[in-house]
């Protein structure tokens, strides 16, 4: 799988680990990791530290995560390598994630 | 399913029908080798078994017909046979044979391999299925890129382009992801230029593509700010786009006296190539068109002077991410090593073509991933 979901609930975490390419094709798997959720956590990981390539498609992704989950939810964008760090601030997503 | 059993003793016969029935396989039998051709062509059978011997000719030439009238379709053929030498082993898997089980055989290992051969032939069909599907869907998705492409080159036909100050190239992907390129001269003289990159691809980003040029010519014509029209495309995407989808793209007004003013959102920088070969930068500082709401919007403008024989060039991510034969990214150095080759002291057209052949001689036969936009703007003063 590309996608892996961990839940913590003792500490309100939930780990979205993406693996790979993350582009169109994980359009729905990825909606799939967050919008199932039963509680509200208190932090959303998104785990790019095995993302090689991301499309502006998986911007979008993250944006409609970012919409779905409210603008009050902490989400962390992590482990990005430059390539696609540059990618997520040309694009300013600074402005809606928190970038690690 | 079905199964077709040829042997020439009925006993065996027998045996391969209640064998194969208790899996709900329907069985018909053959004892001779016409009988054979003429029941497999009417029954069409999922699955074959069959001996080496066969009245009214050989096994083996059975086997090499029933598989050339099985034509696409996978017929599994099962010999059941007592000659069991390693030759006739061999002879029987040279004719096209899928697998060998000795006489006497066990009920038992008979009925395992029976079922180990019903599941290919599920397997098989399944996938058959599932290409039909695919191919269906390949074609609708190729039809649906063909008309995104058609619109966005029909909107593209009314900006400038080709001239000694306007110059555009787009070099479309195999995977379409819709760059839209709009440069427009005003009533007075100013020179309104939008470059934008959707999200997405085939049609929902030729969607987006088409309310922006009717806003972009409008304001041409209304000599609208780049203030005001930045916070109306922006209006516009958020409206008619879903929440996943957005557009990059710089919006630039050149004034007659080479002042640009500009708005850039999720573009890489553009660059001012100065005719003395000095480098300077348009940066793109706000998240892209349609993502922000009206009223988080922020629309504060830069400026920067394009002085006569300098050249304003914008290009999209496909240019910098075009990959070479060995899967490198051309990379924002070289981009900048090509603009400084060709644009200082030479015609904008002829520039533009040396950057199109440097970028194609880059590329070589490797795949282009993306779309290729690139603009390059002279003030016309």
């Amino acid at each position: 799988m590309s996608i892996t979901v961990s839940v913590n609930d003792a500490s309100l975490q939930v780990t979205i680990a993406i693996v790979g390419s993350f582009d169109f094709s994980l359009f729905n798997e990825f909606r799939a990791a967050y919008i199932n959720l039963k509680n509200d956590y208190r932090l959303y990981v998104v785990d790019m530290s095995m993302v090689e390539y991301l499309d502006s498609a998986a911007l979008g992704m993250l944006l409609s995560m970012r919409n779905a989950l409210g603008q009050q939810s902490k989400i962390e964008l992590q482990g990005a390598n430059e390539f696609i760090k540059n990618i997520l601030m040309i694009s300013r997503f600074d402005k809606r994630f928190d970038i690690h | 399913m079905k199964l077709l059993c040829i042997d020439s003793e009925q006993i065996y016969c027998d045996i391969i029908a209640l064998c194969a029935e208790k899996e709900g396989v329907v069985v018909e039998s053959a004892t001779n080798f016409n009988d054979a051709i003429s029941v497999f062509k009417r029954f069409s059978p999922d699955i074959v078994t069959l001996d080496v011997l066969i009245k009214g000719g050989s096994g083996l030439e059975l086997v090499r017909e029933l598989k050339n009238l099985s034509g696409k379709r996978f017929v599994p053929m099962i010999f059941l046979a007592s000659q069991t030498s390693d030759a006739v082993m061999n002879r029987c898997f040279k004719c096209g044979a899928d697998d060998f089980i000795p006489k006497p055989f066990s009920e038992v290992l008979f009925e395992i391999r029976l079922k180990t051969h019903m599941r290919h032939v599920e397997l098989i069909k399944e996938m058959y299925r599932k290409n039909k599907a695919l191919t269906y869907y390949q074609a609708m998705i190729e039809r649906e890129h063909e008309m995104a492409h058609h619109v966005l080159d029909h909107i593209q036909t009314r900006s400038e382009n080709n001239t000694d100050h306007v110059m555009i190239t787009r070099l479309s992907a195999a995977s379409f992801n819709g760059d839209l390129a709009l440069v427009k001269t005003r009533s007075d003289g100013a020179r309104l230029a939008f470059v934008g990159d959707f999200t997405g691809h085939g049609l929902p980003a030729s969607i987006g593509a088409l309310p922006i040029m009717q806003a972009f010519f409008d304001a041409v014509d209304d000599l609208l700010s780049v203030h005001d029209l930045a916070v109306q495309m922006n209006r516009i995407l958020i409206s008619i786009l879903p929440d996943y989808m957005f557009c990059a793209g710089y919006l630039l007004l050149i004034s007659p006296n080479g002042e640009v003013t500009y708005w850039g959102g999720g573009m890489p920088n553009a660059y001012i190539q100065r005719n003395d070969g000095r480098f300077e930068y348009l940066h793109s500082l706000h998240m892209p068109l349609g993502i922000l709401g009206v009223s988080e919007f922020e629309v504060n403008l830069n400026s920067i002077m394009l002085h006569p024989n300098d050249t304003l060039i914008i290009v999209s991510d496909g240019v910098l991410e075009l990959k070479n034969s060995s899967n490198e990214m051309l990379g924002e150095d070289r981009v900048k090593e090509l603009i400084s080759e060709a644009y200082p002291n030479t015609p904008l057209v002829v520039a533009q073509l040396t950057v199109e052949k440097k970028l194609a001689e880059y590329r070589k036969e490797s795949l282009q991933m993306d779309d290729i936009t690139l603009v390059s703007l002279r003030n016309a003063c």
